[in-house]
């Protein structure tokens, strides 16, 4: 299993776009952003609603389970602060409720061979610091 | 179609040395380039009065000192003082296809009449993509965290999601990158002329960033090339036959940045800029002798041979199986050895490969009786830029 113990991850750097969703990690909930207009889910968060072009956008909740819809598995250790976990598994996942909204993230707490394009996953909360607290994932059991 | 189909065309086109270490100033080796297709053109320096680059440097965490890793349009200015010079442009959003075809505007607006294009790459020293520092700042902050360092991950989930959604094994991708170092044997500008490739040596490589082993990665090199453009009319009186520009297109897609792996939107790009281009030229796939399609990662040839509509979605690796992409074959592709057998230098090189084969000047790597040469001259996922270059200017 990939070691993820001296691995250095870069701390993300909330913006003004952002930053509601990594307040909402923080509490261990994950909140996209949400067009008021016509109900889209959308991530990244973006100026627009990239369905209707609303500018009407907020953060609502959203069940962390979803599917993996892309991954690769990391072997290249050109970057320091990942070098020691490979080979690692870095997934894209497409949540229920929010088809669409593309999340990244790593698969953890099973061996990296177990990425697959549509396995189900659901989401485990990795603190950083006082500050951060990054969505990660772990296979479902559903 | 284009009421500017065939008004402007390729006339000469010049190489560098392309080396590992940058053992001497990247300007040298743009200034090589550059000299060497105005030379090819029959043309002397001070008749050059229009210049147009992309000077991006595709890796991180490394100063931008221009002369040493760009070669921004000041800086040949700076080198060439051109007495002529009437006009230059320096592109942000196109890459370097988007510099050609502002070139291509400056002449049918007649603000220039012989303009020059190169791209110049530079090769740092020690880790390409050196991400530095502990923050994950804008898009990153999505992405950084979870080790999605370089561009190369960035195209390889999409290249899972291709693979796995198509229910296909990138065992296949043997063949392009074997067939395309075997055409790079014919071109020694290329830095791995020379250099032969097994399917063997492609199963044995190392892992990079799973479905991408290192022969799926074009190498860094240090080099330059660069072609002179002009009005048809003027090409004809030049030394080389002219590669006339029946159409071309350009696209960025629809995606917000930092969302990655999204399959559509590398296709996005592709599709939109290849439609504008086979409306402008008159032609469809059917009709093209030879491609030559951007492949800085093997996989960017699938998005292309599929958006730009050489197959189905879902059957490039099988298109390229059998044959097909041979030098003899139904859709000869990159013929000169691609990125992968060039080196890292970007799109013109694919440009210039587009423009010899219609011009019957590919030397022992010439396909047959070409009239119809195409070009996707970036990764789909940048940006679409597409370009047919034809023989026979009707
Ligand atoms: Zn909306």
């Amino acid at each position: 299993m990939s070691d993820w113990s001296k691995v250095t991850r870069p701390i993300p750097v909330p913006n003004e776009w952002t930053r509601p969703f990594w307040a909402a990690a923080k509490r261990e909930s994950l909140e996209l952003q949400r067009c008021q207009s016509c109900g889209h889910f959308q991530h990244p968060p973006f100026a627009t609603c990239t369905q209707c072009i609303s500018i009407d956008l907020k953060f609502e909740p959203v069940r962390g389970v979803g599917t993996i819809y892309a991954y690769t598995i990391m072997y290249h250790t050109g970057d320091k602060r990942f070098a020691s976990a490979v080979p690692y598994a870095s997934i894209v996942v497409e949540l229920d409720d929010a088809p669409g909204a593309l999340m990244a993230g790593n698969l953890l707490g099973v061996e990296y061979t177990e990425a697959k394009v549509g396995r189900r996953v659901e989401v485990v909360f990795e603190k950083l610091n006082d500050d951060i607290t990054l969505p990660q994932w772990r296979l479902a059991n559903d | 179609m284009w009421e500017n189909r065939c008004k402007v065309a390729i006339s000469g086109v010049g190489y560098s040395k392309a080396t590992r270490s940058a053992d001497i100033p990247l300007a040298a080796h743009a200034l090589e380039a550059v000299r060497g297709a105005v030379a090819d053109s029959g043309l002397r320096m001070e008749d050059i009065d229009g210049l147009a680059t992309y000077p991006e440097l595709p890796a991180t965490g490394h100063a931008e000192v221009d002369g040493i890793s760009v070669v921004s349009v000041n800086c040949m200015m700076a080198m060439l003082k051109l007495p002529a010079l009437t006009w230059h442009i320096q592109v942000g959003t196109t890459n370097i296809g988007g510099a050609l075809q502002q070139a291509t505007n400056a002449l049918l607006a007649g603000v220039c009449k012989y303009a020059v294009v190169w791209r110049a790459m530079h090769n740092p020293s020690g880790t390409y993509q050196n991400l530095p520092g502990n923050m994950a700042a804008g898009a990153a902050q999505f992405t950084g965290p979870f080790g999605f360092g370089g561009p190369g991950q960035g195209m390889a989930v999409a290249y899972t999601r291709w693979l796995e959604k198509n229910v296909q094994t990138r065992d296949k991708m043997a063949t392009l990158a074997v067939t395309q170092r075997k055409h790079t044997q014919h071109n020694p500008h290329a830095y791995f002329y020379g250099t032969e490739l097994t399917r063997e040596d492609y199963f044995a490589s190392r892992m990079v960033a799973y479905p991408f082993c290192l022969f799926d990665c074009d190498i860094p090199v240090q080099g330059a090339v660069a072609v002179v453009l002009t009005l048809a009319d003027r090409a004809r009186d030049l030394k080389p036959a002219p590669a006339y520009l029946a159409g071309y297109g350009q696209r960025l897609h629809f995606e917000t940045a930092g969302r990655i792996g999204s399959l559509s939107s590398y296709m996005e790009g592709g599709s939109s800029s290849a439609k504008l281009t086979w409306e402008r030229s008159g032609f469809t796939p059917k009709d093209v002798d030879v491609a030559q399609i951007y492949d800085g990662f093997s996989a960017s040839v699938i998005y292309g041979l599929e958006s730009y509509g050489f197959c189905k979605e879902g059957e490039a690796l099988d298109f390229i199986q059998d044959g097909r992409i041979e030098l003899d074959g139904e859709l000869p592709l990159n013929t000169f050895g691609g990125s992968l057998g060039t080196g890292r230098i970007h799109g013109l090189w694919h440009i210039i490969e587009g423009a010899l084969q219609a011009s019957g000047r590919a030397g022992s790597r010439q396909v047959k009786d070409v009239n119809v040469s195409f070009v996707g001259a970036s990764a789909p996922i940048v940006t679409g830029t597409t370009f047919i270059f034809v023989k026979e200017p009707y």
